[in-house]
């Protein structure tokens, strides 16, 4: 699996949700139920995923696919 | 007045929401009034509650003008809200504006609304204060009756508890539909104290500034999951001086970590243990207990007390000893309604609870939650009751099926393989619970002894 079809997946699964709907749009404000449970789901996800330990304000801003990526960019993490 | 909302300071502020509005004691009474004049005494209202000050004002102003609030999360489920509006039938609703749904808005203030529906007066007992739901969750109509001594009693047993005066200032972010969240909010106002509202999620930015501010944070375990996973514990949080935990057992390593925690920074961690039938709170431990009594409950609140009775039915209130736990003091709640006409009912509880947990007293009279009587898993500080879940399966999908589980998941038994994709949505659409903490086991049959026992392991 490439690292983006691993952090597709990881959100599919904590979403319930089928790959088409992650986008610019998918988001804190946007997906019904993004509260901290299901984004400490993500966070200890790609930990795991990509053998890395995000800080506190990366964890912070996990709040939309997008920043997911921006966040991941910084581990050196090419998607 | 409720919690002698009058008595306080009028230019003292009371609560401070995400909006970054505030509201002082002095509005608090000039807007009881005003809602006075809107409703009858004795209305039955359905208070869809956010953590904002529009949901406060709804509490405090019903309270104080006998006006009597069910309250839940304005997130509640449509299916679950339908079936609460068809057997209790509400004269009237406070609802964030937005919601109200087409239906007849006859007053309106900080974002809130107050609805008129068709609905007739409802009898109630003439004590009855409060409504909520058993659990926060699991779609069951079953609410606990509070009385106004409950809600009184209760504040001033929690503001004893924690010394609490007029310069904490409380960081309210459990829900308000929650009775721990509720006891949070009572007992500051008792005190005359600020309360930190807010319905942020502990993984927001904006959290993590009010927090500064705050002198204390309760939380339930899973709360603390989070502040520890953002390394909480090496942030500079010089205003910060009780951090207090109920809503479920924490972890010993996560317990020391707290411990250790407020022993090398001056603060001081409570843990408390209570439950929605005693208006939240009913035992706490010492704090300067925290490091030597690991994963303790500690003793009865002001106000309280704890025995056990053990099983040969002997009733002991110091000295070692195990069995159920009971709790007596005026904290004990009314009993519970499962229909309008249930309103009517009087006290039936008599100021005792049988907790239906098992616990151990130690021979300093410091109590430990070993185990469970009630077919229930609290994941989150939700209280999942097993037999309700069943119940909602069998419903819908009309097959067997058996809920076990602990405390960080809830393990399903299922004998169609068919349901192993379908359910985890469809408990989590009905309870909130977060999929990834339910497991769906397809097994050959569900296998019951005699008794009508399940025996599948």
């Amino acid at each position: 699996m490439t690292n983006i079809e691993k952090l597709n997946k990881i959100f599919c699964d904590v979403f319930s949700v089928e790959e088409s709907a992650l986008n610019s749009e998918f988001n804190n404000c946007t997906v019904e139920g993004w509260d901290s449970v299901h984004q400490l789901s993500l966070t200890s996800a790609v930990e795991d995923e990509f053998d890395i330990m995000l800080d506190a304000e990366d964890i912070l801003e996990f709040t939309s696919y997008d920043n997911a990526k921006t966040v991941l960019a910084k581990y050196d993490i090419n998607l | 007045m409720f919690l002698d909302l009058d008595k306080k300071s009028k230019d003292k502020v009371a609560a401070i929401d995400d909006s970054g509005r505030s509201i002082t004691y002095g509005e608090i009474c000039d807007f009881t009034q005003e809602f006075s004049k809107q409703l009858p005494q004795r209305s039955l209202i359905f208070l869809l509650s956010e953590n904002r000050i529009g949901s406060l004002l709804g509490y405090t102003a019903a309270l104080s003008n006998h006006i009597v609030p069910l309250i839940i999360s304005a997130a509640t489920e449509e299916g679950l809200f339908n079936r609460l509006y068809d057997l209790y039938q509400p004269e009237y609703l406070w609802v964030p504006k937005g919601k109200s749904e087409g239906r007849e808005v006859v007053f309106s203030a900080w974002d809130y609304c107050l609805v008129k529906t068709d609905n007739k007066a409802a009898a109630m007992y003439e004590e009855l204060s409060l409504l909520l739901p058993t659990s926060g969750s699991t779609g069951s109509p079953k609410l606990v009756r509070h009385s106004y001594r409950n809600i009184e009693a209760n504040a001033d047993n929690v503001r004893r508890l924690f010394k609490l005066d007029g310069n904490e200032k409380a960081m309210a972010i459990l829900p308000m539909h929650y009775t721990m969240g509720l006891s949070v909010i009572a007992s500051h106002l008792l005190a005359g104290a600020t309360l930190l509202l807010s319905g942020r999620s502990l993984l927001d930015k904006g959290f993590w500034a009010t927090l500064k501010e705050a002198t204390s944070f309760t939380g339930v375990p899973y709360s603390y999951e989070i502040l520890t996973k953002m390394r909480f514990t090496r942030m500079d949080l010089p205003n910060l001086k009780v951090i207090t935990q109920g809503g479920g057992k924490l972890t010993e390593a996560m317990w020391n970590t707290l411990a250790q925690y407020a022993a090398d920074k001056g603060k001081q961690f409570i843990a408390t243990y209570g439950q929605s039938e005693c208006t939240a709170r009913m035992a706490y431990l010492p704090p300067e207990l925290a490091l030597e009594k690991v994963c303790s409950i500690g003793v009865a609140e002001p106000g309280g007390q704890l025995s056990i009775v053990d099983e040969n039915g002997n009733e002991t209130f110091e000295g070692e000893a195990q069995g159920e736990m009971v709790y007596r003091g005026e904290n004990v709640t009314l009993g519970y309604a499962t229909c309008r006409e249930d309103l009517q009912k009087g006290d039936e509880n008599h100021g005792i609870m049988h907790t239906g947990d098992l616990a151990r007293r130690d021979a300093d009279g410091c109590y430990y939650i070993i185990g469970r009587l009630k077919r229930f898993l609290k994941i989150y500080g939700l209280r999942i009751g097993l037999d309700e879940v069943e119940n909602m399966i069998k419903a819908e999908y009309k097959t067997d099926c058996y809920c076990k589980g602990d405390d960080e998941k809830l393990v399903v038994l299922v004998t169609d393989p068919k349901l192993q994709e379908v359910l985890p949505a469809f408990i989590e659409e009905k309870t909130h619970l977060f999929h990834q903490r339910i497991e769906v086991q397809v097994v050959k049959e569900i296998l019951r002894n005699e008794a009508g026992k399940v025996v599948n392991q």
